[in-house]
Parts: C-alpha cells; structure tokens; sequence
C-alpha cells in the first residue's frame, strides 16, 4: 500500500465538485481511499483522521491550494489515479472555456455584469460568509444563505443591518426557497399560486409546497430563514419581515407558518403580528401548543400534511379534506402485515435524509412508540449513544453533521444510508424501515432507483433468516421535478415499498403496526 | 425587498456551482462568481487586509 500526494497550487473549486470528484477517483483500479480536497486546517485535520496523511503536506499546501491525496495498491496505480484526477480538474476548466462565458471571481465583479441584480445566492464556507454577505447588502441585494458555520452574531448583525436597508436575509442554513416561482437551492419545481409559505425548516418548505402544488394549487412565494431565526437572540427577524412581505403581496391569499416552536418571545411577537393579518394563516409550528395558535385567529395544523390541506382549502373557500393521490393504509390489513413479523421483528428503524421529515415523524410517534431514540434534539425523546447502531424504536436524520463531515448530504448521496438499510436488515429486532425520498433540484437523479438497490439486498437477506420487513416510504416532490414523482412512485410500488402520500401518512401508518 | 417579489429574479451565484447550472437550465437569470478565499487564505493577512479597510 502506498500514500501519494500531489498539491495544485492557487487552484479552488466548490466543495460539491470535489466531493463528487473524490468519489469518481476512489473507484479508479487500485485505488483504497482518495480525497480531493483544499488545504484548509479544518480540512488536513479531516485528512488525518482518513489516514490519508503526511506532514509533507503541511509544508507544501494552504488554504488556497489544492490536495490531491491518494491511497493505492502501489506506486504506479497511485500515480495513475494522481494525473487522472489532475485531467478531470482540467476538463473542468477547459469546459468553462469552450463556454465562453465570462466567470467573475468577486462580487464586485459580478455585479458590474449583472446590472440590477437583487439577491445573492451564497453557499461558500461559513467563516467567510459575513464578509461577503456585509458588502452585499451594502450594495443593496437580498441574500439567501445557504452555507452553514455562519456564528450567530453575524447572523444577528447581517440581519439586523438588512432589516435596516430593507433587504431580506434567508438563512444561515437555509436549504430552499421559492422566490416568484423561482425555485432556490434544494427546492421542488411547484405550480405558481397564491400560497405564500414562510420556513424555518427546510424539508419542511419542500414538503408543504410539493403537496399544495400536487393538491392542485400553486405557491407565491417560499421564504426560508434558518432553523436560527426564531432564537429569541435572533428575534425573528426574517420571519417577521418575510410575514409583512406576503400580507402586503397582491399575489398571496393564505399564508402557511412552517417551523420548530419558536422561543417564547418570537412566539408572541410573530402570533401578535398574525393576529393583524388580513389574510388567512396556518401555522405548524411542529409539535407546539395549537391553542396559542388559534387565540391568534389563525389556523393551527399538526402536520405538514395538515398544513397543506388547510391552506388549500381555505384559498378554495372549502373545507374538503383533500387527497393527494389514493392513501395505500385505506386498502392495506394492518394485521397481515403483522402477521408476516415473526416473534424477533418488533422495532422501527427511520432512515431520513430530510430533517424536518424526521422530526415530524419522532413528533407522530414518541408517545404510542415506548422506547424511541434518535440523533436529533427533542426534548421527550432520548438521544441515541452511537449514531451508527440503532436501538430499539429508532430515527436517524443523515443530515445532521455527524453524517455530512467531508460528504455530500443524503439527498445528494444516499450511499451511507443505503448502506445503513441493508445493515437493519441483518437485525432480527427491524420489523419497519422508514425512508423519505426527496426530489428536487440539485438531489440525487433517482432517489428510489439508488434505494431500490439497497432494499433489494435487504429483503434478500432478511429473507434468508425468514424474517419480512416493511418498507414505508413517502416521496416528496412533483411531477414537475427531474425525477418526476409519479415514475418513483412506481418504481418502488413495483418492488412491494408502500409509498405514501406524505410522511405524516407514512408515520400514522408505522403507528398502527408498532403501536404498543 | 418589494422588488424582490415584484421585478424578475436576477441571481448572483457564489459556491455551488450546481446552484447556478441548474437555474440557468431553468431559464432564470444567473451569473456565477467563481469564488476563492480572499487573501490567498491567510487569515491573518486577513485580518491586516480588514483593518486596512
């Protein structure tokens, strides 16, 4: 086994591209491990840790400066894969060219060739965003944030001072928006309408506007603020700003609130505020009281499901409950399926790429489930001791940042996790696995194809033991979105996955098999 | 930020490039800023640059 390195002096590209690189170079022949990353210290301390390391390194790379860091067979295949790599990065370059379009590297640059630009887009790393994002406003752009690691005093001060220009800034650790149809990083291509959605939860925007627009309606606008701003230290501030901004829009007729309960203090500033709208509000704040809600004069919903069908039907002026495709729980016999567990298969397993789907579902069953872990923070819920090994009742978010360090988020890559579906299936304890299937711009091409993979295998190996194990997924998208929902609706029906309309349905459904 | 809702999207990209190829396959309107660490990297050049300012 070898270690061999090469570094690209001044050469930086985006962290996706490189991480979407390094996977194509680890399965060139001969090659063990490989990373193709920038040489920042947060970054060689990753290298390290992967054993892909040597001092050398240190010497000869910085932060501008690109590692190639290969672990191969031998020598020739190390070098091989080296100058491979260095073509690909070359490629990328030549093809930019050919382009022949112009490619600023500052916003200074930009702006001067995009005259009447008005938002920025912003996903680079964290510890530089303040910087940027300061002078961007200065020039009198609105922002969305994208990029995670912003601290929350620049978060604070980036608002506070947009708030004083009038600009909008959505996020930090804003993952989607919609913006006059314009879908925004991770979102769905949903009809226009007249539903504005305010977020503080990503797959929560995605979720409630892929029903809506699949119900048949479309959406104004989608603003996401960060999970952050309703922080009583944040105060609200977007979400409070983005509210004021549909109650004025012609374009808006009902608005959905879509958040985690926000601190006491943004509670009551935003339910004030709603309690002057002229427009009917819906509000999930996921898993908060509903009293305080309707005290409000809005519409309390309990699930994103909910939320959707309400804001429907009150744009409708009906009060229908809407289906958004025939539910499978209607026709399926819960007791056969239980009947097929044998004495061993008792527990759930929810593998979620989405964090707001995972959350809604540990706030769907914590109480009918006993004995519920999972890695995300809820307060009646206990906290599972190692990530990678599930216990009893268990949910995973693989989004959350013990998943992500150095890899491309589950929706992008689901490698991790189907991995993980075909480990929980050599458990005799998994009678459930749970999977949410996000389409979207900038997911992966084919959500369920890659799971399908992975659930092949582990019905095969479940199989051998004589165990069945239920699949319950739910896919959020629509028919508008590269992966066309209703084709990976079929995929997975085709291999006997029941499919749900939404995670809400998929979640009451796990509850009437585990139920205690 | 009435602007916003009102005159067409004109976006600046900075990171992800994805994020600019895919709107611009959509049609919308954007321009992508190959972004690089200032001052090579060097936060304490960095912080000589800010102060400077």
């Amino acid at each position: 086994m070898v270690l061999k390195y090469h570094i690209s002096n001044n050469t930086f590209r985006d962290s996706v591209y490189l991480m979407r690189l390094s996977s194509t170079v680890r399965s060139f022949e001969g090659v063990v491990e490989a990373e193709v990353i920038i040489g920042t210290d947060h970054n060689k301390k990753f290298l390290q840790a992967a054993g892909l390391w040597s001092d050398q390194m240190d010497h000869d790379a910085g932060a501008n400066d690109l590692i190639i860091a290969i672990k191969a067979e031998d020598d020739e295949k190390a070098e091989k894969a080296i100058q491979s790599t260095i073509e690909e990065l070359n490629k990328s370059v030549e093809r930019e060219n050919l382009l022949g379009e112009f490619v600023p590297r500052t916003f200074e640059t930009a702006l001067k060739n995009l005259p009447g630009a008005n938002l920025a887009l912003i996903s680079i790393p964290g510890r530089h965003v303040h910087r940027e994002v300061d002078q961007i406003l200065d020039a009198g752009l609105n922002v969305m944030i994208f990029s995670d690691n912003v601290t929350l005093d620049e978060e604070i001060a980036l608002k506070k001072k947009a708030l004083g220009k009038n600009l909008l800034v959505m996020g930090p650790d804003c993952g989607t928006a919609i913006i006059n149809g314009v879908p925004l990083a991770f979102a769905n291509e949903v009809k226009q309408g007249r539903i504005g959605i305010v977020a503080a939860a990503g797959t929560g925007l995605q979720e409630v506007s892929s029903l809506i627009s699949n119900m048949g309606e479309g959406i104004s606008h989608g603003i996401g603020t960060g999970g952050r701003d309703v922080k009583a230290s944040v105060g609200g501030i977007t979400m409070i700003q983005a509210l004021k901004a549909l109650y004025a829009d012609a374009g808006t007729e009902v608005i959905v609130v879509v958040s985690k309960p926000p601190d006491r203090e943004v509670t009551e500033k935003v339910l004030e505020l709603v309690s002057e709208a002229t427009k009917p509000v819906v509000i999930n704040f996921l898993g908060g009281n509903p009293n305080d809600i309707e005290k409000a004069g809005a519409v309390p919903a309990a699930t994103l499901k909910e939320a959707a069908e309400k804001a429907v039907n009150l744009a409708r002026g009906g009060k229908a409950e809407i289906e958004v495709e025939h539910s499978p729980d209607k026709q399926l016999n819960v007791q056969n399926i239980k009947d097929n567990f044998n004495e061993s298969q008792k527990y759930l397993r929810a593998l979620y790429s989405g964090g707001t789907l995972a959350y809604e579902t540990i706030i769907l069953l914590h109480n009918s489930l006993g004995d519920l872990y999972t890695n995300l923070s809820y307060d009646q819920v206990k906290k599972i001791e190692d990530v990678y090994k599930s216990v009893k009742h268990t949910v995973i978010d693989f989004g959350e940042d013990e998943f992500t360090q150095g890899r491309l988020h589950p929706m992008i890559d689901p490698a991790l996790r189907n991995s993980r579906i075909i480990e929980e299936a050599g458990d005799p304890e998994t009678a459930v696995i749970m999977l949410d299937l996000v389409l979207g711009y900038n997911a992966h091409p084919d959500p369920a194809g890659s799971a399908l993979e992975a659930i092949k295998e582990a019905k095969e190996i479940a199989g051998k033991k004589g165990r069945n194990i239920c699949f319950v997924t739910s896919v959020l998208g629509t028919d508008e979105d590269m992966q066309k929902r209703s084709e990976q609706v079929k995929k997975l029906l085709d291999e006997e996955v029941l499919v749900f309309p939404s995670n809400a349905d998929a979640a009451v459904f796990v509850r009437k098999l585990l139920a205690e | 930020m009435e602007d916003l809702f009102k005159k067409e999207l004109k976006i600046i990209n900075m990171g992800l490039e994805g994020f600019a190829e895919t709107l611009k396959e959509r049609g919308t309107t954007v321009l992508h800023v190959r972004w690089q660490p200032p001052a090579m990297g060097d936060d304490s050049l960095l912080s000589l640059l800010d102060k400077l300012k």
